[in-house]
Formats: structure tokens, C-alpha cells, sequence
């Protein structure tokens, strides 16, 4: 069956201990169960989450929608964010985990990535390395979203042109955030063919878009 | 003894015990020392003093049993509505009893608690949703019912949750939902059986979920005069805006463009001849292919125009932006024709799906060119990209020519048939797997309630069991789907 990988990118920088993580939980949960009342959606998408502070950890392999349970997200007390490493990671396993077209076998859709952070890449040379090997995976789309006023959108513009943020780092603002990107997971379950870039439907009022 | 003697008898010996008892305490309190003054307050302390450590002791024992299922990690994997769910899990019953769960039952679960601990809950889930089973279980005699939450997510069905919005008639370049075509032939002055054709084309669950239109086109043609046979299918691209517009055009052009060279064309009939007679003359092969190409060829490159001409009349008209690639549709076509020595068929191929000659009688299955696929799925060319027909080698990879005595059926197919169907390109080219294919498509799918395709000569409704047939069911597989056959 054909799968659509959806790579979830989230920062658990110490600062994001507290009310911003379980915030983004909570936003987490609601977009599983909206994505499952989605029929295309529950047959096609496949999830993995990747966490990253001082550690780099995929906490959940690529799973189909239907199967999934959202696993623990911890945060340490403080320490650096490491977002290169975090984007090698990613590479490694989109090597790992989506299939390609062959003649015995059907390829997956073409991937999509959210990533999402509340500052900035504390190893930036490494960042500045995986930016080109991230693009080589021919993404369908990559989203970026800071959080919160101390995220640099600076870095994520690098990575992409769809970068979004968030005032604040509250359950309503990571909620309506959320429901966003499963919005845009159903549509990229749908778009994907003739153009290259994937239209995402607009962000709602929460959600700032950084030109 | 009557029974009140007995009675009596019993009571006595009842009161001697408790005298003894009595004085064994007494005996104790005197030899620890205890003076009688104290003697009542002393006994009241110790009583509730043992007591309190006793009820203490037997809370740690169940704090520690529950602690001991708790680190069992208990997790149910999810579920799905109407779908046999099965779980097994050991509990330990030698520490527990009274295994129940809380809210199974309503969901459509049921436990059972074997031997040795090993614990089933099974059933047919009945409502989707996140649930929360309570686990209840007995630990230690006298103190409460110990609970253990166990999350549980039941996924809908998919099936039941796909909904058929109508595409809005309003739209720029409205076009029905569905449509199927059936073109009887008749029989041959000499009363021979002559082919048919029927095809049917359905929007795919997944624009009928958003009551967005159909992409797809097919477009049939018979030419009573000259008994030539044009069948075209075009697959409109899901994200491009106006692909429905286009692959119409696409079909509409190659059908127009050769009926009008077919219907009277006799150096291309004579080209066919001769080189039927002479298959390994060179000079004769390439007189055909000439005409081939000017034909089929030129009808390609025709459609081609004809979109980027209505882009240009639209992006004129209107102030939306709108470019050829808004147009995108992939394109297969072929003309086919019987002769006294079999049958001839030209065709042009750009794109995914599939178009196969089929032949049940000497298990053959031709593929009349090479789907394009990319390395990711949906990844495919269009007939709308100039660079199609700028590549030298578009007419050894596009199209093709065949002589062939019979065959079964002529299919040209979408993929939103041919990759639920077939799935590989390994698979397209396996004859077994057209024999499978071929086999569904009469006998449908009972499982599913989808009937089969009775494709017996005349039989004009095939096309309505042909559209119902469109309606099979195959996880993640939602295009539209467009089927012509040629029989």
C-alpha cells in the first residue's frame, strides 16, 4: 500500500519543559484523532516523530495512522538544541524508512516534514550542513514553525519557504496549530502529482506567516 | 437431647472457652506486670495498635501488587470498528482475582481470564473513538477493588466514513461524476461476430469525499464506413486545477483528429497490407511507420495544442494566472482495425495507468508501452509538458504497432484501476497477473457486494455493470477510475 511518511520535527529544548510541551501533547492527541476521522488518511498516513535537544531521539518509528500511539515526550531540565543533528537524523532514517518505486514494488508518497522549534540551532555549522542532504529528499513539502518569541526564524527560512509562527507557546496556540498541519497532511494526500509545490490551505488566525 | 438441650450444651462450652482465654490474659497481664488499674486501658491500646499495623500490612501488600501491574506496562494496541480485535495479555492470578474490565462490554469486548494468567479481550469493536477501559481486580481479602486505566483507540472504518459530495454544476468546466459509453458493432454481412466497445469512468472516493470533480475522460469512437475502432483515456492530474478540462480536450482531439484521417485513407490501409506480406522489407516498414506517425503521432502533438490553445483563451479571458500545466492529463490511445489476416492496432501512451492487449486464448498480455513512473507514487509525465515531444526518442518510447491474429480484449486503463490492480510494473508485464485481472473484472468482488462485467458480445449493459465495478474497494486507493476495452 502506498503510504504517505509524515516526519514530525519537535524541539525539547529545556525550554520547552512545562506548560509548552504538554501544550504541544495535547495539540499532538488532537491532530491523531482528527487526522482518523479523515478516510484517506487512515489508510495512507504514516507518522514519525523525531525530539530533539541536547539528545536526538526518534521516539516514534514511521507508523501507519491506524496503528499509532502516541509515545512519552520528556524534556531535560536545560541544555543546548540540536537541530543539526536532528535534521541528520531525519536523513537517516527517510533513507531508512520510505520506500522508492522500483518494478517490484510501489514507492510511498512523496514525504512531508513539520518542524518546529521555540529558539535556535545551537549547533550551527552542522545545520548549515544538512539544509542541502534534507533538501536531496525531495520533500513534498517542508513546514517550519518557531514558537514563542525567543524562535529564530532566521535559521528555519534557510530550510524552507513555509515558515509560520506562533506568539505564544500555549495549548490554544499549538492546538489550532496542530489542527493546520493535519489539515495539510489531508490535502497533501490529495495534491501530489503534476505540480511540484504542495498549496497549503491557510493557517488560521494563530498561526503568523514569516515573508 | 432436644434441641434446646443442645443448644444450651453449646453455649456452656462456648462461655468455658472464653473463661479460659480469659484467664490466659489475665496470667499474661500479671506476669509482664501490668497492674490491674491499667489493666482495661492497656488491652484497648494494644487491641488498636495491632490493628492499625495489621490494616497497614495488608495496604502495603495491595500497594505493592498494584505497583507490580502497573510495571507490567499494560497497552492495548487500536482497533477498528466492525473489524475482529484480539488482545492477549498475563496478569498474575496468583496475586489477583476478580478480573474485570469496566466499559468493555459497550464497546463490543469481551475478557476472558484462562489458566495461568493469560487474559484475552476479544470482539468486534463498535464505536470508534480514545476510550478509557478500567481494569478492576481484587488484591488482598478486606481492602478495596484495586483499577487500572487502560487507554484503547478504536479507528472508524474507513469505508464507513467517505462521504459523496455532488461536484457543484457552477464549476469552471463541469463534468459529471460519472459517465460509460457502450458502442455495438453489428454483426458482419456474412453474420460473423464483430467487437464491441464499453467504457466507464468514475471519480475516485477521494474527490467524491470533497465534492471536487472528476479529472478522468475516455472518449470511444466506431467508424461504421471504414470499421476502424478509436478508444481514448486521459487522466487529469488531482492538483492540477483544470486537468478535467484537459484531459476531455486530449481525448476529444485524438478521436477527432483520427476519424478524420482514417475514415477514407487507403495508401495507409495499402501501407498496412504490404507490410503484412512482407514483414522484414525495411522500405515497407518505413512507409507505415510514416503514416503511423502522422496519424497517431500528429493526433498526440494535436491534443497538445489544443490545451495549450484553450490555457491561452482562459489565461486571455479571465485575470486567474492560468498556465498550460493547470491543463495537466496524462493520454493513451489506440486505433485498431480487423483484416482478413488479423488485426491491426497503432497507439500512443504518455503517462501512468496501463494499455494491454490481451489474449486469453494464448496467454498473452502485450503492454502497448512503458507507464511513466517516478521514484515516488503520483510522480508521473503529463502530454501537456512541451519536453515530451522535444525527446529524439518520444516515437520509439510512445508509440507502437502491432499485427496480431485475435485477441481478447483491448484495456486501457487509469491507475486508478491499474495501480490498485496490479500495483508494480513487474506485475503489469506478468500475464498471470492480467489473467487475475481479467477474471475480477467478470466475476467482481462478492466480498464487497461488487458485481462482475458480463463482456459477451452485444451485451450493451455491461456498461452499467462496468461503472458499478469501478466501485471496488482497496485501501489507499481512491483515484478516479477510467476503464475502456475493446472486445
Amino acid at each position: 500500500m502506498r503510504r504517505l511518511p509524515v516526519y514530525l520535527l519537535i524541539d525539547t529544548s529545556g525550554s520547552m519543559r512545562g506548560e509548552p510541551i504538554e501544550s504541544v501533547k495535547v495539540g499532538l492527541e488532537a491532530m491523531v484523532s482528527s487526522l482518523r476521522q479523515d478516510p484517506f488518511a487512515l489508510e495512507s498516513v504514516n507518522i514519525s516523530i523525531i525530539t530533539y535537544d541536547r539528545e536526538v531521539k526518534q521516539i516514534l518509528p514511521l507508523t501507519p495512522l491506524d496503528e499509532l500511539q502516541l509515545p512519552e515526550i520528556t524534556t531535560p531540565e536545560s541544555g543546548p538544541t540540536h537541530t543539526g543533528q536532528a535534521l541528520k537524523l531525519l536523513c537517516e532514517r527517510i533513507d531508512q524508512e520510505v520506500r522508492l518505486s522500483t518494478p517490484e514494488q510501489k514507492g510511498d508518497w512523496m514525504p512531508l516534514l513539520f518542524i518546529m522549534t521555540d529558539g535556535k540551532p545551537s549547533d550551527s555549522q552542522l545545520y548549515k550542513e544538512m539544509i542541502p542532504e534534507v533538501k536531496k529528499r525531495h520533500f513534498a513539502s517542508i513546514v517550519a514553525c518557531a514558537a514563542g518569541m525567543s524562535a529564530r526564524t532566521e535559521p528555519l527560512k534557510q530550510l524552507t519557504d513555509e515558515v509560520y509562527s506562533l506568539d505564544t507557546v500555549d495549548s490554544t496556540a499549538f492546538r489550532k496549530f496542530f489542527k493546520w498541519v493535519s489539515d495539510s497532511i489531508g490535502v497533501g494526500n490529495r495534491s501530489i502529482g503534476a505540480t511540484e509545490e504542495l498549496v497549503l490551505p491557510p493557517p488560521p488566525a494563530e498561526v503568523n506567516v514569516i515573508i | 437431647m432436644n434441641r434446646t438441650d443442645r443448644l444450651r450444651n453449646k453455649t456452656a462450652g462456648k462461655a468455658l472457652r472464653i473463661n479460659e482465654s480469659a484467664r490466659a490474659i489475665e496470667k499474661a497481664l500479671r506476669l509482664a506486670g501490668v497492674p490491674s488499674s491499667d489493666k482495661e486501658s492497656f488491652l484497648n491500646w494494644a487491641v488498636v495498635s495491632l490493628w492499625d499495623t495489621f490494616k497497614e500490612e495488608r495496604m502495603n501488600k495491595r500497594i505493592i501488587i498494584e505497583n507490580e501491574i502497573r510495571q507490567l506496562g499494560l497497552r492495548f494496541p487500536n482497533g477498528t470498528v466492525n473489524k475482529e480485535y484480539s488482545v492477549e495479555f498475563e496478569l498474575p492470578t496468583d496475586k489477583i482475582s476478580d478480573i474485570r474490565i469496566v466499559g468493555a462490554e459497550e464497546l463490543g469486548l469481551t475478557l476472558t481470564v484462562g489458566d495461568g494468567g493469560i487474559c484475552s479481550l476479544c470482539g468486534k469493536p463498535t464505536a470508534p473513538g480514545d476510550f478509557s477501559l478500567r481494569l478492576l481486580y481484587k488484591t488482598v481479602e478486606g481492602e478495596p477493588v484495586s483499577e487500572l486505566v487502560v487507554p484503547v483507540a478504536f479507528n472508524p472504518d474507513p469505508r464507513s466514513i467517505w462521504k459523496n459530495n455532488k461536484t457543484k454544476p457552477g464549476i469552471p468546466y463541469y463534468k459529471p461524476d460519472t459517465d460509460s459509453e457502450y458502442i455495438k458493432v453489428k454483426a458482419g454481412r456474412d453474420g460473423s461476430q464483430r467487437k464491441d466497445i464499453v467504457a466507464a469512468s468514475k471519480r475516485g472516493r477521494s474527490h467524491a469525499h470533497e465534492g471536487k470533480a472528476r479529472d478522468d475522460h475516455f472518449s470511444l469512437y466506431h467508424c461504421d464506413e471504414s470499421d476502424w475502432y478509436i478508444l481514448a483515456v486521459a487522466d487529469g492530474a488531482g492538483s492540477a486545477k483544470y486537468s478535467r478540462k484537459g484531459s476531455e480536450i486530449a481525448c476529444r482531439t485524438v478521436i477527432d483528429h483520427c476519424k478524420s484521417l482514417l475514415i477514407d485513407n487507403p495508401e495507409f490501409e495499402a501501407s498496412i497490407r504490404e507490410y503484412e506480406a512482407d514483414r522484414d522489407n525495411q522500405e515497407k516498414r518505413t512507409n507505415l511507420t510514416r503514416h503511423v506517425i502522422s496519424i497517431i503521432f500528429k493526433g498526440a502533438t494535436t491534443a497538445h495544442e489544443a490545451i495549450k490553445k484553450e490555457s491561452a483563451r482562459r489565461e486571455a479571458e479571465t485575470s486567474e494566472g492560468v498556465r498550460l500545466k493547470d491543463y495537466a492529463t496524462t493520454l493513451m490511445f489506440a486505433v485498431c482495425k480487423k483484416y482478413d489476416f488479423g488485426w491491426f492496432i497503432a497507439s500512443f501512451w504518455v503517462g501512468d495507468g496501463a494499455m494491454c492487449l490481451f489474449d486469453a486464448e494464448n496467454k498473452t498480455a502485450k503492454l502497448l508501452g512503458t507507464p511513466d513512473e517516478g521514484e515516488f507514487s503520483g510522480q508521473t509525465r503529463f502530454l501537456t509538458m512541451p519536453e515530451i515531444f522535444r525527446d529524439p526518442d518520444v516515437v520509439s518510447k510512445r508509440l507502437r504497432m502491432a499485427i496480431v491474429p485475435d485477441f481478447t480484449a483491448l484495456f486501457l486503463m487509469s491507475d486508478g484501476i491499474s495501480d490498485p490492480m496490479f500495483e508494480t510494473d513487474k506485475n503489469l508485464n506478468d500475464y498471470a497477473k492480467w489473467e487475475e485481472f481479467y477474471n475480477n473484472l467478470k466475476a467482481g468482488f462478492p466480498d464487497d457486494d461488487i458485481d462482475g462485467v458480463d463482456l459477451s458480445d452485444d451485451n450493451e449493459s455491461s456498461k452499467d455493470q462496468l461503472l458499478g465495478w469501478l466501485d471496488f474497494w482497496s485501501p489507499g486507493n481512491h483515484d478516479d477510475r477510467t476503464i475502456a476495452i475493446l472486445y
